[in-house]
């Protein structure tokens, strides 16, 4: 059941990224759905449940993307693997905590994914521009994330909620 | 669970993850057909439902475009405003139909290529993520017998080149992208040479293979500014398609000549396109090999050396 919401999560995310943020763009960049995706399930899901979202997240971008098949994935995978294990030790009743984490990987994913891109030899991707649309998406994904954590938590309620759980005290 | 095996278990899971991507890419990497397939399937699989999406969700677009585009709009308005003054009220709603048959016409209207066939279609949208800044996605696919490496062009000329199909939309590399390399030739002077987009600049397209700069810098040697560019015989497209207008010739070094070309086409406002259903040949187009040794190959360097010392040996 949590992989049809999941995958039902994936299918917005892609439609929203296809239809809307096509118009919807500041300063010309748009928020990275998939990416947000990823990084959320990392933070909700932990590295457990986290790199598989994101896996299936980055294929399902990289079929609609002109670069190398498994780029994405890839990226997203690591992201919300790194996401998940770095967040465990965190508190999680902080939106604005939440909304920074998902900003700084947005960021750290749009840069990872042009490094890749230029090792794979897709030329022109690192510049200034990389910078300002690292910047930029990642402050939308940022603000965005506030409104689709709950879409999230819904889709992996099961993992999320044992990930959540208060932890037993060890009085012995 | 003990927290060291969740973890090593988690690793474990990543590390398939990895080693996947990387399949996936090395497969991509050698364009392996059922892959190519699959991704083909998918986006026709999920076009109808981008498609409603795209209908239920366009005014937010719009409303968003209409909020933050105030620049644009404004040099509309005033172009409005002056149409205004010569039309009735009702005539915006005609204009707008009629503005969007003119394109549809322009874009159909094709005056080269003759006795190819064309297709058109409406241009569906842009660019999708935050690097593919020069691709549009189009309307028909291979059930309109749209191939991979086909022309799309308007009236005005070269538009791009289909790069990827799927049964009901294809995608078109714009003339703009800096890696698209086009075989032209320069209509006033004959030469002919490869050409690209420019980073950052969507409306110009520079050749910097090909035409030499002359050996005494003879102004009437050089191509004219005004002159038109034209697809090449031996590009990936049928020739003769126009690309633009010379707007500045310039050499680096004083032995190859950079030409920038003014694009015929406005490719960043596009409505719709016309793909040419010829088959091209599906390589970088190459200039003809010229020897560039000056000694006729007949004679025997040896010879050569020793003429060039004075005769000396015997």
């Amino acid at each position: 059941m949590t992989s049809m919401r999941v995958a039902l999560l994936c299918l917005v995310a892609i439609s929203l990224q296809l239809t809307v943020f096509v118009d919807v763009r500041v300063f010309g960049v748009a928020p990275e759905m998939l990416a947000l995706v990823a990084i959320l399930s990392g933070y909700f899901g932990g590295s457990q449940l986290g790199p598989v979202v994101g896996f299936a997240a980055g294929l399902l971008w990289d079929v609609y993307l002109p670069t190398h098949l498994g780029v994405s994935a890839l990226v997203f995978a690591v992201t919300a693997y790194m996401i998940g294990t770095l967040e465990a030790g965190l508190f999680h009743d902080s939106r604005l905590q939440m909304g920074a984490v998902v900003a700084l990987a947005t960021m750290a994913t749009v840069v990872s994914y042009a490094l890749l891109n230029e090792i794979l030899g897709v030329r022109g991707l690192i510049d200034l521009e990389m910078l300002r649309v690292a910047a930029v998406s990642g402050l939308l994904n940022g603000a965005i994330s506030l409104a689709a954590a709950p879409a999230m938590k819904w889709a992996i309620r099961s993992a999320a909620n044992a990930r959540m759980a208060p932890k037993p005290v060890n009085r012995a | 669970m003990p927290p060291a095996q969740h973890t090593g278990r988690s690793r474990y899971r990543l590390a398939l993850l990895v080693l996947t991507s990387i399949t996936l890419l090395s497969l991509d990497f050698r364009s392996f057909g059922p892959l190519d397939s699959a991704q083909s399937g998918v986006r026709d699989l999920l076009h109808p439902v981008t498609s409603l999406v795209d209908t239920a969700l366009s005014p937010i677009g719009g409303a968003w475009n209409a909020a933050f585009r105030y620049g644009d709009l404004k040099t509309e308005n005033r172009e409005l405003r002056r149409r205004i003054d010569d039309l009735t009220g009702h005539a915006i709603e005609v204009e707008a139909d009629s503005a969007a048959f003119a394109r549809l016409q322009r874009a159909v209207d094709i005056r080269f290529g003759e006795g190819i066939p064309t297709v058109a279609a409406t241009v569906l949208r842009g660019e999708v993520g935050n690097f593919d800044t020069n691709v549009v996605t189009i309307g028909k696919g291979s059930n309109s017998g749209i191939r991979e490496g086909m022309a799309a062009v308007t009236g005005a000329g070269l538009v791009g080149r289909v790069s990827q199909v799927d049964r009901t939309t294809s995608t078109v590399e714009l003339i703009t992208e800096p890696s698209l390399i086009v075989g032209v030739r320069v209509v006033s002077t004959d030469e002919v040479g490869l050409g690209h987009g420019v980073a950052g600049e969507p409306n110009q397209f520079v050749i910097d293979q090909g035409p030499a700069w002359p050996d005494n810098g003879d102004p009437a040697l050089l191509p004219r500014i005004g002159s038109a560019i034209v697809t090449a015989t031996d590009s990936r497209y049928s020739a003769e398609i126009p690309v633009g207008t010379v707007i500045d010739v310039a050499t680096p070094d004083g032995l190859a000549m950079v030409i920038t070309v003014e694009l015929s086409n406005d490719v960043t406002d596009l409505g719709f396109v016309s793909v040419m259903l010829d088959i091209a040949p599906d390589e970088v187009p190459l200039l003809p090999v010229v020897p560039s040794t000056l000694v006729p190959i007949e004679i025997d360097p040896a010879q050569v050396d020793s003429a060039a010392g004075g005769g000396s040996t015997p």
